[in-house]
């Protein structure tokens, strides 16, 4: 299985939707909490071009927003 | 077609679906997402039946009883973008294309956070301009945050701000801040800080993300600018009536009036509840109670009326 990393912070409604979701379909994932991680938090919003998560990284591919099917796709599971 | 249409899935409109599954009437429920706005709470201690409840456990809650609910339809992911008053009832419109028909309407659309209407709000919207400092003040470590609001909910963002920002300035329209006392001294015991009273918003600027606002000092009438990493916007509500906004009455701030004790509004077949009414207190208890008023009308018009 690829590595899934979600970045998200402690009160955002949707980094708990994606991680309800993940869990519901047994898929394992490493979560970085960027209110205590300020090098993860710059590496998001460089990356994304945007200050705004949860931001899921799946092997090169950084999705922001709870986003299922591009989540799926990601993971070539559709 | 549906004997009911319940547009929304806030509590409102959770608690009208239960009430017309077990008074067995024929209905849909479409919402893009279900819980309201009270989803991103961290903490509610008003909700009758918990002392302390998460927003979100809250909203997960009210889904699975909708959810566990037999004969009720429900349309997720979705969202209605046109209502049309048609004979013997209404047709309503989905922005993935899908139209269905109505006998009558229960309007639970809630509310929106009120936007400022400046250049550069919407541009940097995601970028620096943010809504939600529960959600979003992490996001402003050691950065320079600019509050606009200072009535309770703009005091609560900057309280929120205050473990994570190193500057926050709240910017308030009128010459004195609004929220309660007791906030109030929570906020002046900050030295991180600072209040401009007198100030109206006139523009968000930045490159990629903002790096700054633009101010009128309603007092000098001088223009002023402050640098900021990220504005929270918090200066109250705004319902969500458009979609009906000139089928029934609304009044100036936008809200449907409808009748206290039946929940209809002024066009007959329409029904609302909820955060979008002009009921003057909005909490989700009477959001709840009001839109199981809306449905139990609803019924006894179906039962007098029906052919």
């Amino acid at each position: 299985m690829p590595k899934i990393k979600i970045y998200t912070t402690p009160f955002c409604v949707y980094c708990k939707e994606v991680k309800e979701f993940l869990s519901k379909n047994n898929l394992d994932y490493l979560e970085i909490d960027v209110s205590q991680d300020e090098k993860a938090l710059n590496y998001i919003v460089s990356k994304t071009g945007q200050i705004a998560v949860p931001v899921i990284e799946i092997n090169n591919e950084i999705i922001v927003g709870f986003d299922k099917n591009k989540i799926l796709r990601a993971l070539n599971l559709v | 077609m549906y004997d009911l249409i319940i547009v929304g899935g806030g509590p409102a409109g959770i608690s009208a679906g239960i009430y017309a599954s077990r008074k067995k009437i024929k209905t849909l429920l479409i919402t893009d997402t279900f819980g309201g706005q009270s989803i991103v709470s961290d903490k509610i201690e008003n909700w009758i039946g918990e002392k302390e409840i998460s927003g979100y456990d809250l909203a997960k809650k009210l889904e699975n009883h909708l959810k566990s609910q037999e004969g009720i339809e429900i349309l997720e992911n979705d969202l209605v973008i046109e209502i049309k008053k048609i004979d013997n009832g209404f047709e309503v419109k989905t922005k993935e294309g899908k139209t269905f028909k109505t006998k009558y309407l229960l309007i639970a659309t809630g509310s929106r956070h009120r936007r400022l209407n400046v250049p550069g709000e919407k541009e940097f919207e995601g970028r620096g301009v943010f809504y939600c400092a529960t959600c979003d003040a992490p996001l402003l470590k050691n950065k320079i945050a600019c509050v606009i609001g200072g009535g309770n909910s703009g005091l609560e963002s900057a309280l929120d701000l205050v473990p994570y920002a190193s500057l926050i300035y709240i910017l308030e329209y009128t010459d004195k801040l609004k929220g309660d006392d007791i906030t109030q001294e929570k906020i002046k015991s900050y030295d991180k800080i600072h209040i401009i009273t007198s100030a109206e918003v006139i523009e968000i600027f930045g490159q990629n993300f903002v790096s700054g606002l633009k101010y009128k000092d309603r007092i000098t009438n001088e223009v002023k600018e402050l640098k900021t990493d990220g504005v929270f916007v918090a200066i109250g509500m705004e319902p969500n009536s458009y979609l009906v906004k000139d089928l029934v009455k609304l009044n100036n701030r936008g809200e449907i009036i409808v009748d206290p004790k039946t929940q209809q509004t002024s066009l007959f077949g329409i029904w609302s509840a909820g955060d979008v009414t002009d009921f003057p207190y909005k909490q989700n208890n009477i959001a709840v109670g009001n839109a199981i008023s809306a449905v139990l009308n609803i019924y006894e018009n179906l039962k007098n009326k029906s052919i």
